[in-house]
């Protein structure tokens, strides 16, 4: 008994160790005073200082986080409302396209789109930059609302939408007080999700970010071929650090969510 | 039009796309106070009336009126009407307190006044000290009186209710019932109910719509309704009947299972074919030579207050009987029935034919 319930969990430490194992090598060296990723020296937090006195490095950072800000904000206005509109359309084979298309864009490899973004920007004539990364990540984190809102609209009730006309509620009453506080938890986490999805981008944001301008995940790219430095260790440290935060506030509050769902059922 | 009429339907009907009607030509008109109920199967049409006069669907054809205005084109949120929904469709995200609240807080009342309204909503309801609890905590019942307290705190003209009780158990229902005709009697404002229980509709309706494929079938207060049924679907739908073939003489005298019996409707065609309906409580069982029909026992159940028993005649004919006596299966029983038990229906009659009927020979429906 003890022993084929052993083996499953053995399993799957295996499967987690390897897969986070890089990723604690690259954080384990990022205090390494030695400079290089095979002889751990002494401990030192020069390559964070390092990081942190450097301002290019901190206005990157900056672009990174308001972009992620900015494109999650504005996306998760966007999917909420495109969410609604597709539970709304009545036409069953134009409601599948709709979302068909939806899920194309998340499937799609994220090469494919930056490329095609670059080709998009550069025919219009945007210049690339801010404005391009800005657009091309809140193109990619749309679907990314639209699928996380779309089942709690679903299982909304219809007769809760007649329930607020009955009680006087006009079409913005209904939306204010009915639907958007009952779809909250799904519009939290695709705001999430973009959030991360954005502040991770590397694939889309390398075709559209131009000369001038630079997200993280590009400049630590430039940065690994340049040479090997042990700030991209700390970078990294530090940007995994954010993720994981990100990763935790968006579990719980789906937790929170999936609470309240759990009181509705036992009435 | 006169004072007391608050709503009417005129020539209703209601059809979606290429479908067959799920309303046709349905015309009715309801008295300020009056307690209806809309009664018949799934399907029948009775939700997409309280649809209709709640706004959130519009008539094809015809016209709905309110206090004698046409409110067709009213959108549902200027309509001085509120509904109970099957569901309760209470809001998941709000309290008790703000669930009852919302209508107020849309009209942007004063918080004072709509503290003092929700609380007396809720008193109303048997629910005070209660406000801050969640939705999702309470029972079946207690949802129903917080959308009970929800729809009566906008004080509406008209309170309609989908089939509320439809999710309670048997014991939480007839408790909710009491409830409803008090709360009805209380506010003294119209109640239309929909329902597919005919027990319900006849202990608590002050009229009776019985509808089915998107007709009304006959309309009138639970005792003429059971009494009279206008044919076979109103007598089968509204409790259990006995409804067999047979011939209608001449007045007052009716033809069926080969003997001749005293009755008391009249108007027929001389030797007009007919069907018979008599109530299973309305039989009486006698000694087999003392009956005026002459049955065989083929099954006997024990319901609690009475014995359902099933018989059969000689032309094979199944009569259902209710007695709180209890009889030997397999033996030959006499059923005996007075002359206004039997209640004999024209073929095809239609609810207004009947009417007509009733009045030729002095509009006696008689009370059961």
């Amino acid at each position: 008994m003890g022993k084929t319930k052993r083996l499953p969990s053995i399993y799957l430490a295996i499967v987690f160790i390897v897969l986070y194992a890089p990723i604690f090598y690259l954080i384990y060296y990022s205090f390494n005073s030695a400079g290089t990723m095979h002889s751990f020296e002494n401990f030192t937090f020069d390559w964070y200082r390092e990081v942190f006195q450097d301002t290019r490095l901190f206005i990157i950072l900056l672009n990174t986080l308001v972009i992620a800000l900015l494109s999650s904000v504005i996306s998760t206005v966007i999917g909420v409302v495109g969410a609604i509109a597709i539970t709304r359309t009545r036409e069953k084979r134009f409601r599948n396209a709709l979302l068909t298309l939806n899920n194309v864009m998340i499937v799609s490899p994220d090469v494919i789109i930056g490329a095609s973004f670059l080709a998009f920007f550069v025919m219009i004539g945007i210049k690339l930059g801010f404005g391009s990364v800005l657009i091309s990540h809140i193109a990619f984190c749309v679907p990314i609302v639209v699928l996380m809102v779309l089942p709690n609209l679903e299982e909304m009730s219809p007769t809760l939408i007649d329930a607020a006309r009955d009680l006087g509620a006009s079409t913005w009453d209904v939306l204010i007080r009915v639907i958007i506080p009952y779809i909250s938890p799904g519009i939290l986490g695709g705001f999430f999700m973009a959030l991360t999805y954005s502040l991770d981008d590397f694939a889309v944001t390398f075709f559209v970010t131009g000369s001038g301008f630079s997200t993280l995940s590009v400049e630590i790219y430039s940065l690994a071929r340049r040479g090997i430095s042990l700030t991209i260790n700390a970078l990294s440290t530090l940007i995994f650090l954010i993720t994981l935060f990100l990763v935790i506030g968006y579990y719980i509050i789906s937790k929170q969510g999936m609470k309240l769902k759990e009181g509705g059922i036992s009435q | 039009m006169p004072e007391h009429i608050i709503i009417r339907f005129e020539n209703i009907t209601k059809q979606y796309d290429n479908d067959p009607p799920v309303l046709t030509d349905i015309n009715f008109e309801l008295e300020r106070g009056k307690f209806y109920t809309l009664l018949g199967p799934s399907g029948c049409g009775k939700t997409t009336i309280i649809r209709l006069i709640a706004g959130f669907i519009q008539p094809t054809t015809g016209g709905i009126y309110f206090e004698g205005k046409k409110i067709n084109h009213i959108s549902p949120d200027k309509r001085r009407v509120n509904t109970i929904f099957q569901d309760y469709a209470l809001f998941p995200h709000l309290n008790v307190f703000e669930n009852v609240a919302f209508g107020l807080r849309i009209k942007k009342m004063k918080p004072e006044l709509i503290k003092e309204k929700v609380e007396e909503a809720l008193r109303f309801v048997n629910l005070k000290g209660l406000e801050n609890r969640e939705i999702a905590g309470m029972s079946g019942g207690q949802q129903q009186r917080v959308a009970v307290a929800r729809a009566i705190v906008n004080e509406p003209e008209v309170l309609l209710l989908d089939e509320p009780l439809s999710a309670l158990d048997l014991k939480l229902r007839s408790e909710m019932q009491y409830e409803l005709k008090e709360l009805q009697r209380n506010l003294g404002i119209t109640f239309v109910f929909v329902t597919h229980d005919q027990e319900e509709a006849l202990a608590l309706s002050d009229e009776i719509f019985v509808l089915n494929n998107g007709a009304i079938q006959q309309r009138g207060t639970p005792t003429d309704i059971y009494d009279e049924p206008v044919n076979k679907f109103v007598a089968d739908f509204i409790g259990e009947s006995n409804i067999i073939p047979g011939v209608m003489i001449d007045d007052y005298l009716v033809e069926f299972v080969g003997n001749r019996f005293e009755c008391v409707d009249k108007g027929f065609y001389p030797d007009e074919p007919a069907e018979i309906v008599i109530r299973p409580e309305d039989l009486e069982i006698t000694e087999e030579d003392q009956g005026k029909l002459q049955v065989y026992v083929d099954s006997q159940l024990f319901r609690g207050v009475h014995y359902e028993i099933c018989c059969y005649d000689k032309d094979g004919n199944e009569w259902l009987v209710h007695s709180t006596k209890k009889v030997a299966v397999g033996s030959k029983i006499g059923l005996d029935f007075a002359p206004e038990d039997i209640h004999v229906m024209r073929l095809g009659e239609t609810e207004d034919e009947f009417d007509k009927r009733l009045e030729s020979y002095g509009g006696v429906r008689h009370a059961g």
